[in-house]
């Protein structure tokens, strides 16, 4: 390392991490130190199309499958993530709803789990921001409050889309998404190839295409293969970082810490460091998805310009979440699903019906007998998301009254929706969270803990834009 | 479905005891198999001679030496199952439909289909039968 003190010192290179040194910088002074610790490498979306390719590349070896980084008790469910620069940049797929501003309260709203310590409005301006610089593609009209437009024109309808746009107005759209609908500065155009974790057109948003340059700004010094393994703190302040670099161990003073690796790591790093907040690692999870197929009679459902053409919110927000969990449909444009009886090969549309689920401590994390493994236990299911799917079930016959439905085919649900939530949770107090509304911890106030992490509840949306945003919510906020 | 049906189903075991040893041992290739059953499948369709034969090859090869398949499409064949039956049948015939020229000529019956090398969105220019590229936005009417 250059210094032996750093103004800021940043765990991973993922969308927190990345978002929150964005606005950081563009508020620290010139001469500021701040050290980027990543544990994995610059593994570059070119040399992963290569592997895809079925072509050698020397980067192979920075691989690092999420199975080998956490020790997963329950195998059923499974939780794939990046470790790299850019974090899970790498692997996400693109999808980039707003929260609803009901996520933000569910207590106030509905008498469920609880209420974030910030609201809707608080985000607004950061949703803005974080969309501008991910060149989201959108609609002009959205079911959530939104003041700006869209960098980027909405993605393709098919019929079926349209159709129900036409019936349902702003509770059918476009999905907004950050795989681009037209060529920018850094990225190409999504061809609908409909592979967005290795994306072979280069047109999701990752930190790598992002031309954020963060990691370039003189003032940041980036090092890989580096892995936090504690924090050491004194009278409530974080005082170093402890982290593994090179087969050797560092240890570097910090006047601000922020862990921005996921929520398994972050929360890893915390109780290896002493934190004995009761609530660090617990009631994490993620939402629940699962497939849905609907066989169209004489109607195919071709022209979509993108993996996620659209959202629906038919069955999102309403009295109905005082009993059971709100959906948000997703429109795929998933080429697998194609029938195969003659002249019927298009006659489908395949819906992904995502469900929040609700934070519950009996699913958690923990240390193993690795320093720098997590152990992650999730044992259940709210019955709350489970009754969510009993009544998409028999809601969908009759929001889809509009199209000619042949039939509806439910499938299980599936393993992962590749989020993962909660563990640090936002609150008022350290009784009920981890962190503030600023994302500094309850006890260690010159720590942050950016990310999914800190999601009160887990609604039905996709998290990445709400926790991108958030990072620069808490760095504008505090410095 | 038929309690014989689903034994067969159920695992290669179950389906080797079904089928007589003789029949077995005696019966071509289980990659034959394969190919008839596609060309079976997509009676309606003119594909070029030899193009199920080079993709069977290559689906083999991109899926491994995987014995629990072949041996199906042999049951399968036998059996006269259909691919509701079968994820493995299903794949079969997905994966070469979706390998082809069919989706880009817009499934037009009339037109040959040529295989066009194992589906991959890595490899292939057009992968996805549903898109904007082979159905532009203007051609998709207004409701």
């Amino acid at each position: 390392m250059k210094h032996e003190h750093y103004d800021l010192v940043v765990a991973g290179t993922g969308f927190a991490s990345s978002f929150f040194l964005s606005k950081y910088l563009s508020k620290a002074k010139a001469d500021a130190k701040i050290l980027v610790l990543e544990k994995g490498h610059l593994y570059p979306m070119a040399e992963r199309l290569k592997i895809k390719r079925g072509e050698a590349s020397a980067y192979q070896e920075y691989e690092r499958p999420w199975e080998n980084e956490i020790r997963n008790i329950n195998k059923e469910k499974e939780w794939p993530f990046s470790t790299a620069y850019g974090g899970s940049s790498n692997c996400w797929w693109g999808c980039t709803p707003r929260f609803m501003p009901n996520d933000f309260k569910m207590k106030t709203k509905y008498g469920i789990a609880d209420d974030w310590p910030i609201n809707y409005n608080d985000l607004e301006p950061y949703y803005s921001e974080a969309e501008e610089i991910m060149s989201v593609s959108g609609p002009e009209f959205t079911p959530f409050p939104k003041h700006t437009k869209y960098p980027l024109p909405a993605h393709a309808f098919t019929l079926v889309d349209k159709i129900l746009h036409k019936k349902y107005g702003n509770l059918y759209i476009s999905q907004p998404g950050a795989r681009a609908s037209r060529a920018t500065s850094h990225r190409n155009a999504c061809m609908a190839f409909s592979s967005c974790e290795t994306c072979p057109m280069d047109a999701k948003f990752t930190i790598e295409n992002s031309g954020m340059g963060v990691y370039n700004d003189k003032r940041v010094e980036l090092s890989y293969g580096a892995e936090v393994l504690h924090l050491e703190t004194a009278n409530d302040v974080v005082q170093k970082v402890i982290f593994s670099h090179g087969g050797r161990k560092h240890a570097i003073k910090a006047e601000v810490v922020a862990l921005g690796t996921n929520p398994f790591f972050n929360t890893n790093i915390l109780l290896r460091s002493g934190d004995n907040n009761a609530l660090t690692g617990k009631g994490f999870g993620e939402q629940l998805g699962m497939q849905v197929h609907i066989y169209l009679d004489n109607m195919t459902n071709a022209g979509g310009s993108t993996w996620v053409n659209a959202n629906g919110y038919m069955l999102y927000d309403g009295e109905h979440r005082k009993q059971h969990a709100a959906c948000l449909i997703e429109a795929n444009n998933a080429p697998f699903d194609i029938r195969l009886e003659r002249g019927k090969h298009l006659n489908v549309a395949s819906f992904r019906c995502v469900f929040e689920d609700l934070p519950n401590n009996k699913n958690y994390i923990t240390t193993s007998a690795d320093n720098l493994v997590p152990e992650v236990h999730f044992k259940e299911r709210s019955s709350y998301a489970l009754d969510g799917i009993e009544n998409m079930k028999k809601q969908l016959p009759s929001i889809l009254s509009c199209l000619p439905v042949e039939k509806l085919i439910f499938f299980d649900p599936a393993p992962h929706e590749g989020h993962i939530l909660g563990g640090t949770r936002m609150s008022t107090s350290r009784h009920n969270g981890v962190v503030d509304k600023h994302l500094i911890h309850h006890q260690y106030r010159n720590l942050f803990v950016l990310g999914a992490g800190a999601f009160t509840t887990f609604g039905p949306s996709n998290p990445t834009l709400t926790l991108s945003a958030l990072s620069l919510f808490a760095a504008d906020k505090s410095f | 479905m038929e309690r014989r049906k689903f034994l067969v189903l159920a695992g290669v075991g179950a389906g080797m005891c079904l089928l007589s040893p003789a029949v077995y041992f005696i019966a071509p290739d289980t990659k034959e198999f394969a190919v008839k059953l596609i060309l079976k499948e997509f009676y309606y369709l003119k594909i070029a001679p030899g193009n199920v034969e080079r993709y069977v090859d290559d689906f083999i090869e991109s899926n491994g030496n995987d014995l629990v398949s072949r041996l199906k499409w042999k049951t399968t064949y036998y059996l006269k199952l259909s691919y509701h039956q079968s994820d493995r049948m299903r794949d079969l015939f997905r994966y070469f439909i979706l390998s082809t020229d069919f989706f880009i000529n817009k499934t037009d019956e009339t037109k040959e289909v040529h295989y066009l090398g194992m589906y991959s969105p890595y490899l292939n220019a057009v992968t996805n039968p549903y898109s904007f590229i082979i159905y532009p936005p203007e051609t998709i009417r207004d409701v």
